[in-house]
């Protein structure tokens, strides 16, 4: 037995996105202990929801929990404000948050993807995934109308139509990504540099997700059917959409990689469905009742299942809201994940988590 | 085989040497804003009918109305404190009273004393409405007064 | 949302009898101030059933000590964290101080009286 080394990796570092902090202890640059920290950036958003704003205005403040899932944050919200309510969303605004949801999963896993690259130590393919990601941040912005912040569901369905030439311009584009994504997952899956970084690193069993209720891409990549897509819930349709259930075997870096592009596939596969059959009906469903009495909301971000209580007292404020965000949930999976793996992969494995510290402190 | 793809990737890179940026020349070259970009919120003093449904509904408090002594009000906007979500767009009960148009909003400046400046006209435009409120109140109540006595004289009289 | 209420006392044996690794999703642990009483809820969920929402929910005194599940659902550590700081109720061996500073004004999330 070799002597053992505690390394602290953050909460400012080179590799991380957000403020993190992680202790290994290490024995011969193997790491054999981690001790997470992940509570920097508390803002006290649920304390906010339930004190300072109406439960209409709450969904844009909800959007503010993070910049890269901001529509699925506002639209899990609204679903769970709708159930309090009562109201049934009109079909029409229905599809238009299920377009909306799939385009931020777009550029969300090629962020993702692209710095998986760049913490593998690949600078190139980071440039390359980061210019393929622009289409779908320019089809966001002539969606909603911004780039980051979307503010495009709101209480009772959403707040702007799709116009048809923007409907045409997403077509035409997504044509366009598509040999571009081809080229990528050529790259992601065949490089023998990427390999050697990602292939067998970051480990975790099927068996060890089911324990450690991993979400998200992560538990997909372990073979685990876990997506909230799946279900056929009245919230939104997606198997009308043509959704499918992406897994893989593996459970290393590799594999969640593979599991974010094919996932791509499916989303613009989607989208595309959604624009050729969209339906006619109205945006929104007005009502002037106040919420009352308690529901839970479960949806799909890009990360893992975001899940939503709230409970009304018959006042325009709510009583208690609730946030679990998917990287909430894979803390103890990713603490886990890290044993017997090299220090110097470590940045690589934590940027295959996909984490969102904004979302987790809220 | 191995020479042929080193010598592949040699001829790539010299290649990419010609090819155009992938970026914009950003000053030189405008970026990428749709139509219905969500940009500035406009007010058309002629059309509201000063119902301040706009005020309550946005949710960061970007818009406040004041009084005047008369019951005039102004209609007062912070584009730092707006998140252009449109919400009092959708609140509007007028169409084009408020409205949002596609220019994107200029920075804050120092000068503008944009959070202490506002957080400042925010407490007095609700303390002048607040005054407005009460001396229409004292008003009515004056009135109601005189009403009151007058009735009071017709009955004695009668 | 299906709510089976429960008492302090068995709420850890009711998990244990129903929580099965491959069947359910442990989703979270959350608390409502009721004001003279908090209500503490375990969210679960099916994998083959998704819609199904299971909540064991149980009303304690602020003073009470809630059992930890930790022996039962492995990654339920976070959420007990989390709760311990942000509702300031105990929890069976867990430690103030992981989500906010351990110097920290106790229970933001509780109602003012």
């Amino acid at each position: 037995m070799g002597k053992q080394y505690e390394i602290p990796l953050g909460a400012q570092h080179i590799s991380l996105l957000e403020p993190l902090h992680f202790k290994f202890t290490t024995e011969n640059e193997k790491i054999v202990d981690t001790v997470a920290n992940v509570y920097y950036v508390h803002r006290g958003i649920e304390q906010a929801c339930c004190s300072k704003f109406k439960f209409r205005q709450v969904s844009f403040v909800v959007g503010r929990v993070c910049g890269l899932c901001s529509v699925s944050h506002t639209t899990a919200y609204s679903q769970v404000a709708e159930k309090l309510i009562k109201i049934e969303v009109p079909r029409r605004a229905k599809y238009l948050r299920m377009l909306v949801i799939e385009l931020d999963r777009i550029h969300s896993h090629l962020l993702c993807l692209s710095h998986v690259a760049e913490n593998s130590g690949f600078e190139a393919l980071f440039m390359k995934t980061m210019q393929y990601r622009e289409f779908a941040m320019e089809l966001l912005e002539a969606v909603c109308g911004n780039r980051i912040q979307y503010d495009f569901s709101i209480v009772g369905g959403v707040a702007r139509d799709l116009k048809p030439e923007v409907g045409k311009m997403i077509l035409e584009r997504l044509k366009i990504f598509k040999p571009q994504l081809d080229e990528l997952v050529d790259i992601y899956q065949n490089n023998w540099t990427l390999s050697l970084k990602n292939k067998g690193v970051g480990l975790i069993t099927k068996e060890d997700a089911l324990r450690l209720n991993v979400v998200g891409p992560f538990a997909r990549a372990t073979g685990l059917a876990a997506d909230v897509r799946n279900e056929y819930d009245d919230l939104l349709p997606w198997k009308e959409v043509g959704f499918e259930m992406v897994l893989d075997k593996a459970g290393d870096v590799h594999a969640r990689n593979m599991v974010r592009l094919r996932e791509l596939y499916v989303s613009m596969r989607i989208i595309e469905n959604i624009i050729n059959g969209l339906p006619e009906s109205a945006l929104v469903t007005e009502t002037k009742t106040f919420p009352d009495g308690e529901a839970v909301a479960r949806l799909e971000a890009p990360r893992g299942e975001l899940f939503y209580y709230a409970k009304g007292n018959k006042t325009q404020i709510l009583e208690r809201l609730k946030i679990k965000a998917p990287t909430f949930s894979n803390i103890p999976a990713m603490v886990e994940a890290f044993k017997g793996n090299e220090y110097g992969s470590a940045p690589a494995i934590i940027a295959s988590y996909d984490p969102c510290l904004s979302c987790t402190s809220r | 085989m191995i020479k042929y793809f080193t010598m592949k990737t040699f001829f790539k890179a010299i290649l990419n040497l010609f090819k155009k940026p992938v970026t914009i020349k950003y000053p030189f070259e405008q970026t990428f804003i749709p139509d219905d970009y969500r940009g500035m919120i406009g007010f058309n003093e002629n059309l509201c009918i000063w119902c301040r449904r706009c005020e309550m509904a946005c949710p960061p408090g970007a818009i406040v109305f004041s009084q005047a002594m008369d019951g005039k009000q102004t209609y007062h906007f912070n584009r730092a404190v707006c998140i252009y979500c449109s919400e009092c767009v959708r609140a509007c009960p007028k169409e084009g009273a408020i409205f949002q148009t596609n220019v994107p909003a200029k920075c804050a400046l120092k000068e503008e004393n944009i959070n202490n400046g506002w957080n400042i006209l925010y407490g007095e435009a609700l303390m002048s409405r607040a005054a407005y409120a009460a001396e229409k109140k004292r008003l009515a109540a004056e009135k109601a007064a005189a009403i009151k006595t007058e009735m009071e004289k017709k009955e004695a009289k009668s | 949302m299906n709510r089976i209420e429960t008492s302090i006392d068995k709420v850890k044996d009711d998990i244990r009898n129903f929580y099965k690794p491959d069947l359910y999703h442990f989703v979270v642990i959350n608390a409502v101030d009721l004001g003279e009483k908090i209500e503490v809820q375990w969210f679960f969920c099916e994998y083959a059933n998704p819609s199904n929402i299971i909540a064991f929910c149980v009303q304690i005194n602020p003073d009470e000590e809630i059992p930890s599940i930790r022996d039962i659902v492995e990654s339920s550590w976070v959420a007990e964290a989390e709760l311990v700081d942000l509702m300031n109720i105990k929890i069976q061996n867990t430690a103030k101080g992981f989500v906010l500073e351990p110097d920290f004004e106790s229970g933001p999330l509780r109602k003012k009286k």
